[in-house]
């Protein structure tokens, strides 16, 4: 069986953002997607991180009606533009919504008809980072706070919440009667689910997928990060992101979410469908040294092995990077990067730059943002690399290390500070997470 | 409180339900039934019965819950037979 998968469509939620096309015009504009966040600022002291990549409720045309048992308690949101209807409304919490609404542009943008989405042969994989703590803390202080009885949390505490929650609401709106669930991957999460869908388009078990993943905005996922003493600090919002810079200082916590639409090549070619790139290949893996947090060159190395495995000839013109903007991760990644494709012949993409790191949505959002500059052949920038390292990186003064001993300074060429126009046939993109766990894509302009 | 009394302050947390069909709301009586005649989804008739022990101020026993059917008639008699319990303890 020799199938190809294309992807036809996508849609998300982006902070600051009124559409796909917002989003791509401030990308190539090398416009900040983030900004204070005046509901961490309320805690003040409490909060060591004030800015964010976030999505308003109003700003994705959602408003909530809160409970009259539990306080602060969304007992559902209700959409001001009437595109889901109100009982899938109340089985979703914010991510689960925005799933929804990049579900739905999707489909729109890839042109399936309805009888092609209730297929048995289209299925749904998407998932989140975070758990849905935004519903489960407010509705549990009436219980254990309050003494109230169990029923005065609602009837929608578990599906609202369940890891899988993205995935199923989508399905449910959709009626989808193909695989319906979800890969948990921690920052890796959007990426897996696509890869996932890929391999069950590949291997023959369906023909179309939607997949991607979500993280809706949450004060309680951002605290925790918060806590970590992970995310950046002492810079405007708009500088606060800076992967490769030698001042970066953490990552920036944000929120959104992204779905693509993807297909077996010649279901999409038969229909006519417009091809937004092919999918070269998808590998994964995990870095196996013990270590929950710190990234790992032998596993990120393996990771693009695995990948050149799948992908003979694999020649990205732009590789589109994790790049958290955390002092671990960038220069690892960077030198794994040049240890496997050499310093010539690319460059570097680093959107968290723009919009921060989204969690379990930066593996779509990222795939999005790649799409994007295969159909604008632009490279989408690494903003504020304003000074690179021109001594050691702390890997590099490790015992054993055994990557390039030169600064990250060398590689100026590779790390386009603003957007950048150029030929592009064939992009990687890479997501790690927490538990050492690696994805990388290779995604191709059709025809090329 | 009257019969009548309890069935506006149904109508008002009706009111707020979204799937509820408006229309057939003014038509309420007590025969109504909330899914076959107002919409309302099985999944949110528990969440009008938790609304329903805030609105009048009751909490209502567990055994008593789990007996109640669809119809409005008997939501009716639990807050009216609940809030006489309270009275007389």
């Amino acid at each position: 069986m020799n199938r190809s998968v294309a992807i036809v469509g996508m849609g998300g939620v982006f902070p600051t953002c009124s559409s796909l096309e917002n989003f791509a015009d401030k990308l190539f504009t090398n416009q900040s997607l983030i900004r204070r966040w005046e509901e961490a600022a309320s805690f003040g002291k409490q909060m060591r991180s004030h800015v964010s990549g976030f999505v308003t409720l109003e700003e994705a045309g959602l408003y909530a009606q809160w409970s009259k048992n539990a306080p602060q308690y969304p007992e559902t949101y209700l959409d001001h533009k009437e595109r889901i209807p109100y009982e899938h409304l109340a089985t979703a919490d914010i991510g689960s919504i925005w799933a929804m609404l990049s579900g739905i542009d999707a489909i729109k943008m890839c042109g399936w008809e309805q009888s092609e989405v209730e297929s048995v042969r289209t299925g749904v994989t998407i998932g989140s980072g975070g758990g849905g703590h935004s519903i489960l803390r407010p509705s549990w202080h009436s219980f254990f706070n309050d003494g109230r009885k169990s029923r005065s949390l609602g009837s929608h505490g578990v599906d609202r919440a369940m890891a899988y929650r993205d995935a199923a609401n989508v399905a449910c709106l959709l009626k989808t009667k193909g695989v319906c669930e979800a890969v948990g991957s921690a920052c890796a999460t959007g990426l897996s689910n696509i890869g996932h869908a890929y391999r069950l388009i590949k291997f023959g078990l369906q023909d179309r997928m939607l997949a991607g993943g979500v993280e809706g905005t949450s004060i309680e996922t951002f605290v925790g990060f918060d806590a970590m003493t992970v995310l950046s600090r002492g810079y405007e919002p708009e500088k606060s992101s800076r992967p490769f810079d030698k001042n970066r200082n953490g990552f920036v916590c944000s929120f959104g979410g992204a779905v693509v639409a993807l297909e077996e090549l010649e279901h999409a070619k038969a229909r006519g469908a417009n091809i937004i790139a092919v999918i070269d290949g998808y590998h994964n893996n995990a870095d196996g040294d013990g270590d929950m947090f710190a990234p790992s060159y032998d596993g990120q190395k393996r990771l693009w092995q695995g990948l050149k495995g799948e992908v003979p000839g694999l020649k990205p013109d732009v590789v589109k990077a994790h790049g958290t903007s955390t002092p671990a991760g960038d220069s690892i990644e960077l030198f794994s990067i040049i240890s496997e494709l050499g310093a010539e012949g690319y460059h570097i993409s680093a959107p968290k730059s723009q919009f921060g790191h989204m969690l379990g949505a930066a593996g779509s959002v990222e795939l999005v943002a790649s799409l994007l500059m295969l159909q604008q052949q632009t490279v989408s920038p690494c903003l504020n690399t304003d000074e690179l390292n021109d001594g050691k990186e702390w890997i590099q003064e490790q015992p054993g290390w055994a990557g390039t001993e030169k600064p990250v300074a060398a590689f100026r060429h590779l790390l386009p500070s603003q957007a950048l126009q150029k030929e592009i046939n064939q992009i990687v993109s890479l997501n790690y997470g927490f538990g050492g766990t690696n994805a990388a894509i290779s995604i191709s302009r059709y025809g090329k | 409180m009257t019969r009548q009394d309890v069935l506006d302050g149904i109508i008002k947390i009706l009111k707020d339900v979204k799937t509820v069909d408006q229309e057939a709301l003014k038509n309420i009586t007590e025969d109504s039934d909330f899914i076959m005649d107002l919409g309302l989804p099985s999944t949110e008739l528990i969440n009008v019965i938790a609304n329903a022990e805030d609105e009048f101020g009751l909490e209502f026993d567990d055994d008593d819950v789990d007996a109640l059917d669809s119809k409005v008639k008997a939501t009716i008699d639990l807050v009216m037979g609940t809030q006489q319990k309270s009275n007389e303890s």
